[in-house]
């Protein structure tokens, strides 16, 4: 009867605890769900990996996006489980930086291939694309070219934003309209604001509950989404437009920490990142740009993206900055 | 017998009752003012001064409280003429449909609800080419104020109702019998009859629908289109997470909670005063008795009523069921999608009892104070169970996080604490069902019982449970459908890549999976539907009283 009791709550555990059976060596990476999720790029990577590294495993935690695992990296501190995170984009890195709990990374940068110059020590690149606003064929023939095309369109061509206080995609375009006009955003964000359907706080629910039903033309994402409808829904229905004045560019980047108790197979996971066994899981896995060169792998629907200039802020500007970026949103958007 | 009038015997018999009570208060309000404590702790400096010099924060605090009481005054006001007409008519072709889809709208996550809402009332919905024809421009109701409290409505109203509905159902069949013996009009049925049961319903009722506009539907307040019409809860999100300004965040929480508290204790001084009715043991009411006020021009009114309530449900959860519909080929690629139902199936009945056992012993736990007359001590009780549906999860979250930072490991105990933050939660939603049921016996059926010695188990085998079984069952029944569609917490303590059912379905979502999130939303929905259903029929079977082995007439001659 015990024994019963035992197998039944043995097997409710390991229901509950799927996937966190522990290996000789196991390597704990924080990154966000949609990475992890079984058509993501997770799976492919681990099984890469653990094929690589033999007697190790490879333990994905997923938090809900970048910025929480910033957050569950401050509440740890010193004592976190993780050994590598995974999923910090460049708008976050000075902020990571700060808690002085990462650790160089050691790899060669010579195979990066990514539109801006790189050379940090500490947080290594793993795919990068541009904020873009994609719309739909259907509603809209000719999208506007520029910014200040956006801002004179007519009446009907409304757009479908994210929040800059809860989403990564919504920081990208303040951050965007920031670098493009500097002092007059807040003239910017106020004439914008008469352009918006609605300001999500997640891309999903812009994209999916909003975009995908038809409700606006445009809507903020990334300029590889249509790369996705091409190549997955074969359709051409959803394309980004291109901006003249540049579009602003997310770089997503790895790290270990420095209280990992196994250094030298975290050194060898970031070493990993940048060979085509990783990055052939990135193009379609995570529908952004690979960080180096793929080739023939590389899937066609890839070289029909648009391929704007670049826009950066360094990551310590948006560190000193970001606060005060977000409450002139605020204060120019209720007015 | 002296003080055989008091209505709580069994209860006031006993000593665990206060104990009891006294140890789930502890446990709220520990959870609740313990992670806004360990917050305030870890914060460096707090200055409340700078942030009321914010003009956004007088905005969106202003536009909050004026969506909150519109959204709450429509659903409150709106669920009282449903719900007499719901009980009117005990049967009806489409009544139990309408029912479950009551019951459904509430525990819908709200990124699913939403796409419903989205897919029939938006600019390309199902309703606009109606709008077009009737009012000749674009159909744009849905963004703006309209919209958030349209959504607010179709969350809400239908919680009311059933509410308000059980409420109506727990009046004494014998009342029902008298009034159809009588031939009562229905003016004097409502006066008599119906207000008497809803009134001491209404106060908690509208604060708790405040409540929930308030702070918890991030979401809905999108359609709003701009910063203006968001909620404290965003402003708390950037302090935490992008800013990790702790003194910010716990300011803001405190801010919610006041308002939101000094709301609870007017509503629960003003709601404390006992029913008049006092319960009985519940058959199936009205339909059993002739009425009159059910002929006539309330014949006209009742379909106007429950045409309506199925025109403001039915259609946004026939999308959600259609484009799941057509998302079930991918079913049987999801390998996870099972897994990930079990587990949430689990957790959500962990959270459930949970959820029961704190409002029972906090119910009863404040009968008995009350029943002793420290009324202050039974409001402080009752009240405490509503704490936590005014902390924010994310500052729940965070500060359980910083109070249990050394011991928080593997992703197991993560499950453990989501279930426990899932059972308090839940809570709220629990103690409003159960508590129009926990009154005990009529003082004529005390003093029955006295007489003939039915004590202590006996009597709460045989005269309590009876008729606690049926809330006790829709309050388990919306404490686990909660839990399972929530998505707010588990999403706080993160996963070791085994997702519940939410989860999958943002993962599917942020992974481009329309189809396969639509067809998981579907198994959610089924889920949700299959616990109210089962529930439902497992006490549907009539109490096992020994005098039910008589004749019906045999029954109704012990009613006194």
């Amino acid at each position: 009867m015990s024994s019963k009791v035992h197998a039944a709550g043995a097997s409710l555990a390991a229901l509950l605890a799927a996937g966190s059976l522990q290996a000789d060596e196991t390597l704990t990476v924080y990154t966000y769900d949609s990475f992890v999720s079984e058509w993501g790029p997770g799976p492919g990577i681990e099984a890469a990996f653990e094929a690589r590294c033999g007697d190790c495993d490879l333990e994905f935690v997923a938090l809900p996006g970048g910025v929480d695992i910033l957050q569950r990296l401050r509440l740890e501190g010193e004592g976190t489980r993780a050994d590598l995170v995974l999923g910090l984009d460049m708008n976050l890195m000075a902020e990571a930086r700060a808690l002085d709990l990462m650790a160089p990374h050691g790899a060669d940068l010579a195979p990066l291939d990514l539109p801006i110059d790189w050379s940090d020590e500490t947080f290594l690149p793993y795919d990068w694309g541009h904020f873009a606003f994609v719309y739909d064929t259907e509603q809209l023939e000719t999208p506007p070219g520029s910014f200040a095309e956006l801002l004179e369109a007519p009446e009907e061509v409304k757009v479908i934003l994210q929040g800059p206080r809860t989403s990564v995609t919504g920081q990208g375009l303040m951050l965007w309209i920031k670098k493009v006009y500097g002092d007059r955003a807040p003239e910017v964000w106020a004439r914008l604001n008469e352009r918006v359907l609605a300001v999500t706080n997640g891309w999903s629910q812009a994209y999916f509950s909003l975009f995908m039903n038809g409700e606006a033309p445009m809507v903020l994402s990334y300029a590889t989404s249509p790369a996705y409808h091409m190549a997955v829904e074969e359709t051409d229905r959803y394309q980004a437009a291109e901006f003249e004045e540049g579009h602003y560019l997310q770089v997503e980047t790895a790290a270990m920490l420095r209280t990992t108790e196994q250094p030298e197979l975290a050194r060898d996971f970031l070493a990993f990142i940048l060979t085509p066994d990783f990055q052939r899981h990135i193009p379609l896995g995570n529908v952004m740009n690979p960080a180096i060169d793929l080739g023939d792998e590389r899937p066609q629907v890839f070289d029909r993206l648009i391929e704007p200039e670049s826009l950066t802020f360094t990551p310590e500007e948006v560190r000193a900055h970001r606060r005060e970026w977000i409450r002139e949103w605020l204060n120019a958007s209720v007015r | 017998m002296s003080g055989a009038t008091a209505p709580q015997r069994w209860a006031s018999r006993s000593r665990w009752p206060p104990g009891l009570g006294l140890a789930a208060l502890t446990a709220v309000a520990g959870l609740g003012l313990g992670s806004l404590g360990a917050l305030l702790w870890q914060a460096r400096g707090v200055h409340p001064a700078a942030l009321w010099q914010e003009p956004w924060l007088a905005a969106v605090l202003r536009f909050t409280l004026w969506q909150a009481t519109l959204s709450t005054l429509l659903a409150v006001g709106l669920a009282v003429p449903v719900a007499l007409a719901l009980a009117r008519r005990p049967r009806f072709p489409g009544r139990g449909l309408l029912l479950r889809a009551m019951e459904l709208s509430l525990v819908l996550p709200t990124l699913i609800g939403l796409f419903g809402l989205v897919a029939v009332h938006g600019r390309r919905g199902w309703a606009a080419p109606l709008w077009e024809g009737l009012v000749g421009s674009e159909s744009g109701y849905l963004y703006g104020l309209s919209g958030i409290v349209l959504a607010h409505v179709f969350y809400n109203l239908p919680l009311a109702a059933r509410l308000m509905l059980q409420a109506l159902e727990t009046a004494p069949a014998a009342h029902w019998r008298l009034a159809s013996q009588l031939g009562l009009t229905r003016a004097t049925i409502w006066r008599t009859l119906e207000w008497p049961c809803l009134a001491p319903l209404l106060p908690r009722l509208a604060a708790l629908i405040f409540t929930l506009c308030f702070t918890s539907f991030a979401i809905v307040m999108t359609l709003g289109g701009g910063p203006r019409s968001s909620t404290l809860e965003v402003a708390l999100y950037q302090a935490l997470k992008f800013d990790h300004d702790l003194a910010l965040a716990a300011l803001l929480a405190l801010t919610q909670l006041t308002i939101c508290l000094s709301l609870w204790l007017l509503a629960l001084s003003r709601g404390g005063a006992p029913s008049l009715v006092v319960g009985s043991v519940s058959l199936p009411t009205g339909g059993r008795w002739r009425r009159r006020d059910a002929l006539g021009v309330s014949r006209v009114t009742d379909a106007f009523w429950l045409t309506a309530l199925a025109a403001l449900l039915l259609p946004p959860l026939a999308a959600v069921v259609l484009a799941g519909l057509a998302g079930l080929p991918e079913l049987p690629r999801q390998a996870s999608l099972w897994a990930a139902a079990a587990r949430s199936l689990i957790m959500a009945l962990g959270a459930a009892a949970g959820a029961l056992t704190l409002s029972l012993s906090l119910l009863t736990g404040s009968r008995w104070l009350k029943a002793r007359r420290h009324g202050a001590a039974a409001l402080l009780m009752e009240g405490g169970g509503q704490l936590i549906l005014v902390i924010p999860a994310l500052v729940l979250g965070t500060g359980l996080f910083l109070l249990l930072r050394p011991t928080l490991g593997s992703g197991w105990q993560g499950y453990g604490l989501v279930v426990l933050v899932n059972a308090f939660m839940a809570l709220p939603f629990a103690m409003q069902v159960v508590r129009g049921a926990l009154p005990g016996l009529s003082a004529p059926e005390e003093r029955l019982a006295d007489q003939f010695g039915i004590r202590g188990r006996v009597r709460l085998r045989w005269l309590v449970w009876p008729r606690l079984r049926r809330p006790l069952a829709l309050a388990l029944a919306y404490a686990m459908t909660l839990s399972l569609g929530d998505f707010s917490v588990i999403a706080l303590f993160g996963s070791p890549s085994a997702p519940t059912l939410p989860m999958l379905l943002y993962q599917q979502l942020g992974g481009y999976r329309w189809q396969g999130a639509a067809a998981t939303a579907l198994l959610l929905l089924a889920l949700v539907v299959l616990v109210f259903v089962l529930l439902g029929l497992w006490t549907r079977r009539p109490p096992r009283y020994p005098w039910n082995r008589f004749a019906r007439e045999e029954r109704h001659a012990r009613v006194p």
